[in-house]
């Protein structure tokens, strides 16, 4: 998402008129600090309010935990490596949860979209079943593959399974008949055809259904990990409520949020370098 | 197959669809009644329907999602007012890009389901952490869409209201409102499938001692009782479709102003 | 809005407005000497977190309804919450200002105090019990040094991972020598049954009837391994109604001396039963010590000891972060009181720090 309000550069009309090089470098420099800070008022007017909030106890201090011990327990758990291996537990099932499902997602939006028996045969269960929640499978999977890795695995994947293949799906479905037909008067083997014309075209789109993964997954994830784990990021969340320590709910919560962004940022990164051949307005 | 071909197409939908699933309640059934897998863990399908029939007719089930259903509406309706509310704001002021943006989309980075303990703990396990959490749940994407609705309204557009003379009141309800409404729609719909989300999900982390389909699951799952989990499970799917079936074909009459789209 | 329809609306409004203040008068008026509502936690729940349990005189008080009779005359009600989520979520109560009684297990209730919690301690109940590790049917472990590395399952923050804490040290080893898992009693039974785990903290009864849980260690009555709950009052409820304290400890103790006594075991087991636990497993979780040991709510030497233990504990296990001062924390006046109102004095014996009975039994 966009968040700065212009990236559109112009030619100031100061350079026309010859001013310095570092004058306008610093004048642009000097509005993206403002622009800064800006974002940063509501923040911080937000933590003043938490302390103030802490200090009259609106809440008891028990479960409203002052930002001085976040901030220690978030240092605490980093140095003594708690932090650092719950997340690493957590980014591993993550992406193995990826590979499988985005695998899986991105074999059967393929084979749907290419082949239209393929589609008549499974596309209405898929949809059937793509309807369902992926939270409302989990109770059923821990019946059948318990609470070990095999479950946490399995319902992230279906998780990513689900975005990757519609969109994988849709992309497939929505390449302009026109190249298929040159394909075609090229004379195009099935091989060279998907290689060379169907995934390119549908990248757009298969890529979108990745980031959607992704981040259904990672929503997955968080859930799995609340609800049955013995190690992971949503685990380090339930033990600190267990034993009234809310700062480390509150530390848990800052990583997630700080993972969440990495990953958009990276996907985004992902997005730019790869569509770069892309005309598009936006 | 190319026999099938000859045949004079029936006007009807592709049978082969069905196919798959027969397949599986046969391997499902052959399975359980040949025996060759733990029956209590897979249970067969005549239990499932023997269950479903008993629990239906007790009325727990339907209480439990009379309750989900409840809750699921107001967590929507109070989360997706205060988006549209929020994401016009901050499309249509700059200031409030500037203040409250970073904020916002940071914020939004915290996958819903950490803010779970946290709210729980503040306001107990009862219906106000739920409702809070679905509101939250339907917020994000309601004021992400509308955000982006807003934003998509033209400045062409705009400078045919000022020609018109148009108050500012008269702006946001005539012009911008309606050029926003087809984003603003997706926002909802896909609000309400969050909803039903978050709604279920918090009634599996905050436990089984309250009302609503998700705790009767879990109850279910403690008891060990499988057909009742399954039941319970394919009710949730089933609801889920059918919001989703709701909100689109109310998107679609809503928006049927804007002549065939895509 | 238009004039008739305003007045209508203020009409109504004010109406609301007395009627809300009529019915809150009485409420005002009553709250000065008595509370309308006594609010007491139960630390735990039935299986599926049904609101019946069983395996405390609190329980049996509740199923037998002690304290509604007690205090039906008064008008008082008694308002039951049942936490499947056991002790951390009493805590949580508390912390809300949610609950007035509760009872609590010991690792509970010392990390609410050690975060600042205000309870006074009435008295204490459940202690000698033995403690297992029971694994799935065809575990090959026979001890917990077989357990090594493997998954080990225990209700995290409540009494049981302090009791399991000590019976580690006993052995030489701390929770990071295993995947220590988090779970309810419920899902670990699942669990054990599913082989989902390789141990749990549990009592094995059930599961072994059942076929599918074994014994992989058990403690035995030891009194160094033993944990012990608590029925705490909030401070702000003691400061403003004491009579009303003394009168919940002295039904309360009634009911303990009817729990304690031997002819009335079988009765006891058919209560409990009703939380979802079988009878068989009552049967043989106190068979070993007798009544009266097992369910005595004396704030005695072996119980302040123990509690000074557990403190230490909790700090070397890093379960609390503070340290915990016992100052001030026991109330043991209400029980004393009690014990002389019901002549009930002497009826339980007293231990010493090293869980030996100091005095002759009655």
């Amino acid at each position: 998402m966009n968040t700065a309000s212009s990236r559109i550069t112009y030619l100031p009309p100061a350079a026309a008129a010859g001013h310095p090089r570092w004058r306008l470098a610093a004048s642009r420099l000097a509005a993206r600090a403002l622009l800064l800070a800006t974002g940063l008022l509501l923040p911080l007017l937000l933590l003043g309010l938490w302390q103030y909030a802490v200090q009259r106890r609106w809440l008891a201090e028990q479960i409203l935990p002052p930002p001085s011990l976040v901030w220690d327990s978030l240092v605490e758990l980093w140095q003594n490596g708690d932090l650092v291996a719950n997340l690493s537990i957590s980014l591993k099932r993550l992406g193995w949860s990826l590979l499988i499902g985005g695998g899986a997602g991105l074999a059967l939006g393929l084979a749907m979209g290419v082949s239209a028996s393929v589609k008549a045969y499974v596309y209405p269960s898929f949809q059937l079943l793509s309807q369902f929640p992926v939270i409302g499978w989990v109770p059923l999977l821990i019946i059948f593959a318990g609470i070990g890795e095999a479950l946490k695995v399995s319902a992230i994947a279906i998780a990513v399974v689900v975005p990757v293949t519609v969109n994988t799906y849709q992309g497939i479905r929505n390449i302009p008949r026109a190249l298929l037909e040159v394909a075609a008067v090229y004379r195009f083997t099935f091989g060279q055809t998907v290689r060379r014309l169907v995934l390119p075209a549908a990248s757009a789109s298969i890529f979108n259904g990745l980031r959607q993964g992704v981040m259904q997954g990672w929503l997955s994830l968080v859930f799995v990990e609340l609800l049955a784990s013995s190690e992971g990021i949503g685990y380090l969340m339930v033990w600190g409520r267990q034993l009234l320590q809310l700062d480390i709910v509150v530390v848990g919560m800052l990583v997630i949020g700080a993972v969440g962004i990495l990953l958009d940022r990276l996907l985004a990164w992902c997005a730019s370098r790869l569509q770069g051949w892309q005309r598009n307005a936006y | 197959m190319s026999i099938l071909r000859k045949l004079p197409k029936l006007p009807v939908t592709d049978l082969r669809g069905v196919v798959l699933p027969l397949a599986f309640l046969a391997l499902w059934y052959g399975l359980t009644a040949l025996q060759l897998v733990n029956t209590k863990l897979i249970v067969p399908p005549g239990a499932v329907v023997a269950a479903a029939w008993q629990v239906i007719g007790s009325g727990q089930l339907l209480a439990g999602l009379q309750a989900s259903l409840a809750r699921d509406l107001a967590g929507f309706v109070a989360g997706s007012g205060a988006g549209i509310l929020f994401g016009l704001l901050l499309g249509v002021s700059p200031w409030a890009r500037r203040l409250a943006g970073p904020t916002f989309h940071t914020l939004k980075q915290i996958s819903l389901f950490a803010w779970l303990p946290l709210l729980s703990t503040w306001l107990g396990t009862g219906d106000a952490a739920k409702i809070l959490f679905i509101a939250l749940s339907a917020f994000y994407p309601v004021a992400l869409n509308t955000f982006e609705g807003v934003r998509g309204v033209t400045q062409a557009q705009l400078e045919v209201a000022h020609v018109l003379g148009f108050s500012r009141r008269q702006r946001a309800w005539r012009l911008v409102l309606p050029a926003a409404a087809p984003q603003i729609a997706i926002g909802l719909h896909l609000a309400l499938l969050y909803a039903w989300l978050a709604t279920i999900g918090a009634e599996y982390l905050l436990g089984s001692s309250g009302h609503g389909i998700g705790s009767v699951v879990i109850r279910g799952k403690a008891a060990f009782n499988v057909e009742l989990i399954i039941v319970g499970m394919l009710l949730i799917g089933v609801v889920g479709m059918a919001l989703n079936r709701a909100a689109s074909l109310v998107e679609a009459r809503l928006l049927h102003w804007r002549g065939p789209g895509r | 809005m238009t004039f008739p329809r305003f007045r209508r609306f203020a009409a109504l409004l004010s109406l609301l407005a007395a009627g809300t203040l009529a019915l809150a008068l009485p409420a005002i008026a009553l709250a000065q000497d008595k509370p309308r509502v006594i609010r007491i936690s139960y630390s735990g729940a039935g299986t599926g977190g049904r609101p019946l349990t069983g395996g405390t005189i609190i329980s049996t008080a509740h199923q037998q309804g002690a304290l509604e009779k007690e205090f039906a005359k008064d008008g008082i009600k008694i308002q039951w919450t049942f936490n499947p989520g056991a002790g951390p979520a009493t805590n949580e109560q508390l912390a809300n200002g949610l609950a007035d009684f509760a009872h609590h297990g010991d690792l509970p209730i010392i990390i609410g105090r050690s975060t600042g919690l205000r309870t006074r301690i009435l008295f204490s109940y459940t202690r000698f019990g033995s403690s297992y590790i029971t694994g799935p049917i065809d575990s090959p472990a026979k001890s917990l040094e077989d357990l090594k590395g493997k998954r080990l399952a225990v209700f995290k923050g409540t009494a049981s991972q302090l009791a399991l804490g000590r019976i580690l040290k006993k052995h030489g080893l701390t929770e990071r020598d295993f995947k220590t898992v988090s779970m309810d009693g419920d899902t670990l039974r699942a669990a054990i049954a599913t082989k989902d785990v390789d141990g749990g903290f549990i009592a094995p009864f059930d599961l072994q009837a059942r076929g599918v849980g074994k014994v992989i260690y058990e403690t035995g009555p030891d009194p160094e391994l033993t944990s012990q709950g608590v029925f705490w009052v909030s401070e702000e409820f003691e400061r403003k109604y004491p009579d009303i304290v003394q009168r919940v400890v002295t039904t309360l103790i009634r009911v303990a001396a009817w729990s304690s006594d031997e002819k009335n075991r079988d009765a006891q087991y058919k209560l409990w039963a009703n939380s979802g636990t079988s009878y068989y497993e009552y049967q043989k979780t106190y068979a070993d010590v007798p009544l009266k040991w097992r369910l005595s709510p004396l704030l005695d030497e072996y119980f302040v000891d123990n509690l000074k233990k557990s403190i230490q504990q909790a700090r070397e296990f890093k379960l609390i972060r503070r340290d915990v001062d016992l100052n001030g924390w026991l109330a043991p006046q209400y029980l004393n009181t009690a014990l002389k109102e019901l002549k009930l004095e002497g009826y339980w014996p007293e231990f010493n720090a090293a869980g030996k009975p100091k005095l002759a039994q009655k």
